[in-house]
């Protein structure tokens, strides 16, 4: 069987350095020992060293994380067959390693094929000796016999032949490994005098050992690598996927997709700035970049969006959770050993921006302040409004809905300069009557009120792209989108539907958790409170609203704001209604304020106050107030608990008050009883038949506005309606 | 208040178990005839003709209380206007219900 034939020579090629052979070819080679190699630093990171026979020699490998899954279920182990698809060879002070990307396993149990030697390298080996020493006692001549000694990386393995000198220098150059003992990448690469070969790529043992390595810094490695070095070299470029913290010398050719501001931070160690950018390459790996202070200065004018650059030496480390936004593990820190060196001819291999579309019914499930992006149909926009700040400075905010195939829509917030550049080109779109399709990238989930996506520094908006998916969806929305209603998963709909009654809020504590509550419940309104029904309010706008403060009497017929500090003449009215509402289980007090208090009593504050001061109509507004009360309402209450003077009460405000559609009501009561019939759990307390009978009761009420509203010819005038119902059909025993 | 002669609530379906007993039902006034019935659709979609005399205009709907004469009649006592909309479809549950599960409630 083929698969069982080892390519041949593949190790000679593989070693012999040859890159465009290397790109090639996919070696058959036989696993002929592997090995788990402990980081130190990294605890959690395992890697296996694989050793690979073409059946002649043997190399070494190291497997990348990705594959780790495979030794672990046994897929892939000593004897195994595999086809290495995606590679690379670096050479680490003469010595090759292969680094495996992706490989295939052809057969998993083999018995050794051949009798394979490890493959010479024409080294110097007097020098090679000495510097590799990683573990006193260990004669360097000696060939790893067979397995790999994870301490003996630096030494053991039999000497590899340098390719040519280009390589050499290349692989000396490559102080770019990390030291996984210090945390400090960048320390690693400020030439400490002592090991010029962080041979601790591999493992920690060999980190041990070299503490007492003698400084070694003649032969091959210049202490710094200069661009004019660098510039003889081909230089290997590895893709994005493949870098990893053990290996230096690397350099990855990408495209900037993304390119971040110079901040400014401050933090325990003092003051800072840092510069970050995002980068993808022709094989879609992305990572991102970052460099702090001098670097940050340095590399922030040279870097453009969008153009392609060869970046080499950076410190490779693992990303830190709340600034990723890739699809990367990993990081580059850029230090000042790093190297940016623009490509003059554009790459057209490399894409210009990768996304990974989710859609929008996808946003459900994800925890916030995860990065996702997303692509949609921009339904409607609002105008930008002020907000402030915790740290007290005021931005930008603005909201948009966002709809797509999935049948749902969702709400983007933008921040800051979107609000202004983005926003009002999409505010203008939407008002010439287009519906334009916007691709977000990195936009971060919040879980506020539903699921809603925000703007980060990182994000980047794409107006009408030209992606496929952007063309699917115009499709879709000039067909049947445009009527589709989307079910919003923003202003979660479960927050908002729960219906309650009285009793409930106090029994079950409602509103005493960090966050208020918000409930429906249906209530008749009883009482409300003449005194202090209204209130002066200052009518100075900051930003987009009212300020809305009470104002307090200046003396002189004007008014004065505290908050705004301004004085006016004519203040505006808005309503503080006090009110009790009433349902079959209980009573309990609430407050309405202008919008709700306008929908309730049917007239503006102002006008009702003018009324009640200046007219002095009594009359009226006796009338008025009692056409209004007793009248049913589905209120959405916020119910929160707050702390007055050492005391805690539970206030409820009335955030919408609509009148009751009586067929709604009906249809949402016979469901109740239908779901009683068939649990007997239900979230009412009192007992089955009562509380049926109370629902049949007020069903039936429902069925008959006439009758209910106010005196008529069947109805009883001075009976309330709930009750009529009833009364009707008691029955005793 | 006179409990003491209780009108069921029906609709076509249930009128014919109930034939020769007060009940009570909701109908769409379809057309009234000048002999002194007036034809309506029942809450179920059937036809249903009552007999007697309403007191007054009657308004699209209408609920008549009366002695059931047939699988398919009434002679209402009873007339009451109940407007112009009425959500037939709640009405019908509570018919089955009244006659169902909660029949202990009404009778």
């Amino acid at each position: 069987m083929s698969e069982t034939k080892l390519t041949k020579d593949a190790i000679a090629i593989l070693s012999g350095g040859d890159a465009a052979a290397e790109s090639d070819i996919r070696p058959v080679l036989q696993v002929a020992d592997i090995r788990l190699v402990k980081t130190q630093n990294q605890t959690t990171t395992e890697r296996y060293r694989i050793l690979l026979s073409d059946g002649s020699f043997t190399q070494q490998g190291m497997l990348a994380t990705q594959q780790n899954d495979l030794v672990r279920s046994e897929k892939l182990q000593k004897g195994s067959i595999v086809k290495l698809t995606q590679f690379v060879c670096n050479f680490i002070q003469n010595r090759m390693i292969v680094i495996i990307v992706n490989l295939d396993v052809l057969v998993e149990k083999c018995d050794p094929i051949g009798e394979p030697k490890p493959y010479p390298t024409k080294n110097d080996w007097s020098t090679s000796s000495t510097a590799r020493q990683a573990t006193p006692g260990q004669p360097v001549n000696q060939p790893a016999s067979g397995g790999i000694n994870p301490s003996s990386i630096g030494s053991g393995s039999a000497p590899h032949v340098p390719p040519s000198g280009e390589d050499q220098s290349a692989s000396s150059s490559s102080h770019g490994c990390s030291f996984p003992s210090s945390k400090d990448s960048r320390s690693y690469n400020t030439a400490n005098a002592s090991p010029k070969y962080p041979k601790t790529e591999y493992g920690s043992g060999v980190l041990r050992a070299h503490v007492k390595n003698p400084p070694q810094l003649s032969y091959h490695q210049p202490p710094h690598q200069t661009l004019a070095n660098r510039g003889l070299i081909a230089p290997r470029i590895i893709p994005i996927a493949a870098l990893n913290p053990f290996q230096g010398g690397w350099t990855i050719k990408a495209r900037v997709t993304s390119k971040g501001d110079l901040r400014r931070y401050t933090n325990t160690k003092g003051d800072g700035k840092v510069f970050s950018f995002d980068l993808l390459d022709s094989d879609g790996g992305e990572i991102k970049a970052t460099c702090f202070n001098v670097v940050a200065d340095k590399f922030h004018p040279q870097i453009e969006l969008g153009r392609v650059y060869m970046i080499s030496n950076g410190s490779v480390q693992r990303a830190k959770e709340n600034f990723n936004h890739l699809p990367n593990e990993r990081e580059i820190f850029l230090n000042s050993f790093s190297t940016v060196q623009p490509c003059f001819e554009d790459d057209k291999s490399i894409p210009h921006q990768q996304f990974h579309f989710l859609p929008i019914s996808d946003i459900e499930n994800l925890a916030r302040d995860r990065n996702v992006d997303i692509i949609g149909i921009v339904s409607s926009i609002s105008p930008s409004s002020s907000i402030m700040r915790k740290n007290g400075t005021e931005t930008q905010k603005r909201t948009l809905q966002l709809k797509d195939m999935s049948g749902r829509s969702v709400e983007l917030t933008l921040w800051g300069n979107f609000c202004n550049a983005e926003g009002q080109t999409l505010q203008k779109m939407l008002d010439s009557g287009l519906f334009p399709v916007l691709a977000v990238k990195s936009g971060r989930v919040n879980d506020f009120n539903g699921k809603s996506v925000g703007t980060t520094f990182n994000s980047q908006f794409f107006i009408e792209p030209d992606f496929p998916e952007a063309q699917r969806l115009k499709t879709w929305f000039d067909g049947e989108g445009k009527s589709t209603p989307a079910i919003s998963i923003s202003r979660g709909t479960s927050m908002v539907n729960v219906r309650k009654t009285v009793s409930q809020i106090k029994d079950e504590k409602l509103g005493t958790l960090d966050k208020p509550d918000w409930i429906t419940v249906s209530a008749t309104l009883t009482y409300i409170k003449v005194d202090n029904f209204c209130y002066t309010a200052c009518p100075i706008m900051i930003g987009d609203r009212q300020c809305n403060k009470k104002v307090t009497e200046n003396g002189d017929g004007k008014w004065r704001c505290e908050k705004c500090d301004g004085i006016v003449d004519k203040c505006d009215y808005r309503y503080i209604l006090q009110m009790q509402i009433q349902d079959h289980t209980g009573t309990t007090w609430v407050t309405a304020f202008q919008e709700s208090g306008e929908e309730i009593m049917g007239i503006s504050a102002k006008d009702l106050c003018t009324l009640k001061h200046d007219e002095q109509d009594d009359v009226k507004f006796a009338e008025l107030l009692r056409s209004v009360l007793f009248t049913k309402f589905l209120f959405k209450l916020k119910v929160k608990e707050e702390i007055f003077n050492d005391e805690a009460r539970v206030k409820s405000t009335v955030v919408k008050a609509e009148k009751v559609n009586l067929q709604t009501q009906s249809r949402y009561l016979l469901d109740s009883m239908a779901k009683f019939k068939d649990e007997d759990l239900g979230t009412l307390p009192p007992p089955k038949s009562e509380i049926s009978f109370q629902h049949l009761g007020r069903t039936l009420g429902n069925l008959c506005p006439s009758l209910m509203s106010g005196p008529s010819a069947y109805g009883n005038s001075n009976v309330t309606p709930g009750i009529y119902g009833m009364a009707r059909y008691q029955r005793v025993g | 208040m006179d409990t003491s002669n209780p009108a069921l609530f029906v609709n076509a379906e249930l009128l014919r178990m109930h034939v020769g007993r007060r009940v009570r039902t909701v109908i769409q006034v379809l057309r009234s005839d000048s002999g002194g019935s007036v034809i309506g659709n029942s809450t179920d979609g059937q036809q249903l003709v009552i007999k007697g005399h309403p007191p007054g205009p009657l308004s699209t709907f209408v609920e008549v209380i009366g002695i059931a004469d047939s699988n398919q009649s009434i002679r209402a006592d009873i007339w009451n206007n109940f407007g112009d909309v009425l959500d037939t479809a709640s009405y019908n549950v509570v018919c089955q219900l009244a006659n169902g599960d909660y029949k202990h409630l009404f009778i």
